[in-house]
């Protein structure tokens, strides 16, 4: 079941300078369940994507679509770069941010984060301040602040970009388990080619500016298990080949 | 685990402790007999005639002259009259500013329409406003109120929009992917966020407030520490001039550590010591 379709999108940016147009003819779909990365150059617009499914800005023509409905902010749930956990609220209460600014802050639902808290390990810490905590604790902390709201689709924008390498493999595992074991569908955004191919069951790879999917892999690593041990399956390195000789006949 | 750490401190730990609790020790020896040091060669210059207490006064004449005040009962008064001033010229600026800084965050289009007017009041010495202020608002306690707020009220504002304007731009993207309204935002992340600010800001404006009302004070008065001070300078009782600022001197003191404490009964709610 197709849950996301982007039909022809197209958006030019506005500014005092002139227009910029930063997606044109845009269009693919995600499936169920399914965990997608998009990757490409750099500034080719893969946020302003993640943008367009948020419902935070309008496509200039085409349509967005989320179960075949047009997209607004209810739908998705976004992670950024940075946790951006708020200091003056505890673990808990960060946690609840998005059912309180959804005016959906009941038992159940506050039941519901209460046990994605409990479910991965962060019970304990629920009355402790963000800088009590670890880098990588923090963006779990993110990411259930993200799932509490119960949304369709998980939106990821380099999320893992601000932890140390060491820490980030390891996040990387952590949320992709969570993701799954949740079987939220998810869409990653980065310039990590490797985590990309280690996490996804899709990659979509784009153009430059202005953005058109230029190449779509589907990949079938799941038996290898978990991201990290994926990394070190044959197919991996085969597929990190193609897709970044891609990537460098757009940078000429 | 913290338990533990307490039974295994090692005697280096101890020692090294102990070197810090010392050394804070003799920091305030030395704070308070510089202090008396230099009261004690003030009284004794003084008794030896070596300075003229009729220009420089004395410890024991300021202490005689406060007790004196004391007792014909109005020094109460007078302080009570300076206190009633600074405190409401304190609340009114810090918390219209606030407002204010608020108003401006709020709709982008009137802060740029004000932007050069406040940057214009900023720079303006506002005891040039002291003549207008008396034939506006007359020659009672009002002037010397909106001399205070005045004073503070500009740096207020543009201290409070700075906090407000500066807050992390993917903390609101945060807050707008989930669905949050203007006000939401304002409620929920630029205020608890501003925070910080907003103490630094009462800070500065328990100082100022004494300087807006002292010079509210001097330039119309009938009473107030302001009052004793412009009166003794002019009749040169400079024994009057001295009680009525180390008064001024305490009463500032214990208002910014009234402020202080706030500051820490605020930091704690937060989880941070």
């Amino acid at each position: 079941m197709k849950v996301l379709e982007f039909k022809n999108v197209n958006l030019t940016y506005f500014s005092s300078l002139g227009e910029t147009p930063a997606i044109k003819n845009l269009s693919f779909s995600v499936e169920d369940g399914e965990f997608i990365s998009i990757v490409g150059p750099s500034g080719c617009g893969k946020t302003t994507i993640l943008s367009l499914i948020s419902g935070l800005i309008k496509p200039t023509s085409g349509t967005v679509l989320i179960n075949n409905t047009e997209v607004d902010t209810s739908h998705t749930g976004y992670m950024f770069q940075k946790d951006h956990l708020f200091e003056w609220r505890n673990i808990l209460k960060n946690v609840c941010l998005g059912l309180e600014i959804q005016k959906r802050s009941n038992a159940n639902t506050k039941e519901y984060a209460n046990n994605l808290l409990k479910k991965y390990g962060l019970w304990d810490f629920r009355n402790k301040y963000p800088h009590e905590l670890s880098g990588g604790m923090r963006q779990r902390v993110a990411l259930i602040r993200t799932l509490a709201m119960n949304p369709k689709i998980l939106l990821l924008d380099e999320p893992f970009s601000a932890l140390d390498y060491q820490t980030r493999l390891n996040v990387c595992d952590d949320v992709h388990q969570i993701i799954k074991s949740e079987k939220k569908t998810a869409i990653l955004v980065t310039h990590d080619i490797s985590e990309a191919i280690s996490m996804s069951d899709k990659i979509i790879v784009l153009s430059k500016r202005p953005a058109t999917v230029k190449s779509v892999y589907s990949l079938d690593l799941k038996d290898y298990g978990a991201p990290l041990q994926r990394r070190e399956s044959p197919d991996f390195s085969k597929i990190f080949d193609k897709i970044w000789k891609e990537l460098q006949e757009d940078e000429k | 685990m913290k338990n533990n750490l307490k039974q295994s401190f090692s005697k280096d730990f101890i020692k090294y402790k102990n070197k810090l609790k010392r050394n804070k020790i003799l920091i305030v020896f030395c704070q308070i007999s510089l202090l008396l040091i230099l009261i004690g060669l003030w009284e004794l210059f003084a008794y030896l005639q070596i300075i003229d207490t009729f220009i420089f006064s004395s410890p024991s004449k300021i202490v005689a002259t406060t007790i004196d005040l004391f007792k014909n009962g109005n020094l109460t008064y007078h302080i009570g009259v300076t206190l009633n001033e600074a405190i409401i010229g304190f609340l009114i600026a810090t918390i219209g500013g606030s407002l204010i800084a608020i108003l401006l965050w709020w709709n982008e289009t009137i802060r740029k329409i004000l932007d050069p007017y406040i940057v214009v009041l900023n720079s303006l010495p506002k005891i040039a406003l002291g003549p207008m202020i008396i034939v506006w608002v007359g020659t009672g306690i009002g002037s010397i109120i909106v001399m205070d707020i005045l004073i503070m009220i500009v740096i207020t504002i543009i201290s409070m929009l700075n906090s407000f304007v500066n807050c992390d731009e993917n903390k609101i993207m945060l807050l707008k992917s989930m669905g949050a309204k203007k006000y939401q935002i304002l409620f929920k992340l630029i205020l608890p966020n501003s925070l910080l600010d907003f103490i630094s800001v009462l800070k500065i404006n328990v100082g100022l407030t004494w300087v807006g009302t002292i010079m509210g004070e001097y330039l119309v008065s009938r009473a107030g520490l302001g009052y004793l001070i412009v009166y003794g300078g002019q009749v040169f009782k400079l024994d009057l001039v001295m009680a009525s600022t180390i008064i001024l001197c305490i009463l500032a003191a214990l208002m910014y550590f009234i402020v202080a404490l706030i500051e820490k009964i605020l930091y704690k709610t937060r989880g941070i010591s």
